[in-house]
């Protein structure tokens, strides 16, 4: 095993899973936020990955398609937040109503949210253990010399 | 020395002696020139070993096993080559130890 | 010098590799589970090392980089991406098992060869 180019590829997955694991959490607990230091309630906030192609540490390249994207792992392109507008309800009492006595909150679903969670710890372990598998050949690779 | 100690009379020319390299029947290539090939082969081996571990080591993308692989081949063939050298050495020493 | 290099060093030496390979690209499914529209690629392990085996070191091209395609047959959600984890998670297993195997014997091979070069002794 390459020892520079597995670790990049499972290692920028792991980045990236954790930090959309960070998103979901900090949904999760902003699902019920109706007023932020910017005004106006929480957004919702996605992170949307993007695959790197190979850097030139790829020696074995055959043919165009074990070049392109995939090959030096992955990436988090943005954090951008859900366009989808507010929910409102009506709560005439409570303090961020407006005119109206509507209350806008983040239009989050914990359930979507958790879903979201679990797939990132999944992921995340599954890299892991990627990294476990390269660990160990590398171990064997040396047994060679005995 | 070109006499025949046998019969002085007769000498030996220089063009009647097998040639240094190619004690076997002419045309066959001469131990000498087997030894030169098995050399360069060592080499090459042990240059190519150099070149993947520094690879490695410079993170350069070589992979772990084909640097621990070609020490290995290198290695080896070098203990072939000792081997033998120590062997054709040791035909040699017996043969000039001969009394006649 | 023939000896390090015999028909089964260097199909070992190639199964070796193929293998490497097939876990990077593994990897790099498993990486990318949560990019839009990524399909899973793989090499076709079999057919590269019956290619070394038929071929031996007559074959200069049995040696090259292997030919990586896509899967087919792979179910694709809705954002595009058709990586299973399932799939990879056994082959992970499997290029596990695959590589010691394949090291060991390698380690067996270079040490019968070590053996029969300095076990000479005496005449």
């Amino acid at each position: 095993m390459s020892l520079f180019g597995l670790f990049q590829i499972s290692g920028s997955a792991l980045a990236a899973e954790r930090l959309r694991a960070e998103v979901a959490t900090s949904n999760l607990a902003n699902a019920e936020t109706t007023r932020t230091p910017e005004g106006g309630p929480y957004h919702r906030r996605m992170v949307t990955f993007t695959s790197q192609p190979g850097s030139q540490f790829h020696l074995l390249l055959a043919n165009s398609l074990a070049a392109e994207g995939g090959a030096g792992g992955v990436r988090v392109a943005g954090v951008v937040e859900d366009p989808t507008p507010p929910q409102r309800r009506y709560e005439p009492g409570h303090p961020d109503a407006d005119a109206d006595g509507y209350v806008s909150y983040p239009a989050i679903n914990p359930l979507q949210e958790m879903v979201d969670l679990m797939g990132a710890e999944r992921a995340y372990e599954l890299n892991a253990s990627a990294v476990q598998a390269a660990k160990q050949m590398i171990q064997q690779s040396l047994q060679i010399l005995k | 020395m070109n006499v025949n100690l046998a019969n002085p009379g007769i000498r030996i020319l220089p063009a009647d002696l097998p040639e240094a390299g190619a004690p076997g029947a002419g045309g066959e290539e001469g131990f000498g020139e087997s030894l030169k090939q098995a050399v360069a082969a060592v080499d090459n081996l042990s240059l190519d070993a150099r070149y993947r571990v520094s690879s490695l080591i410079q993170g350069s993308g070589a992979d772990v096993h084909d640097a621990m692989i070609a020490v290995e081949k290198a290695d080896l063939s070098f203990q072939l080559m000792l081997q033998v050298r120590n062997k054709v050495v040791q035909a040699y020493q017996q043969i000039a130890s001969m009394q006649f | 010098m023939s000896l390090v290099d015999s028909s089964l060093i260097s199909l070992l030496v190639r199964a070796l590799d193929l293998t490497a390979q097939r876990q990077q690209l593994v990897a790099q499914n498993i990486a990318n589970v949560d990019t839009p529209g990524y399909h899973t690629r793989d090499i076709d392990f079999r057919g590269e090392l019956q290619r070394a085996l038929w071929a031996g070191q007559a074959d200069p091209a049995a040696g090259g980089a292997p030919f990586v395609r896509e899967v087919p047959g792979l179910i694709e959600r809705p954002d595009g991406n058709n990586v299973s984890i399932d799939r990879e998670s056994l082959l992970m297993a499997g290029d596990q098992l695959q590589f010691q195997t394949e090291a060991a014997l390698l380690r067996s091979e270079f040490s019968r060869l070590q053996e029969a070069i300095s076990g000479g002794g005496g005449q």
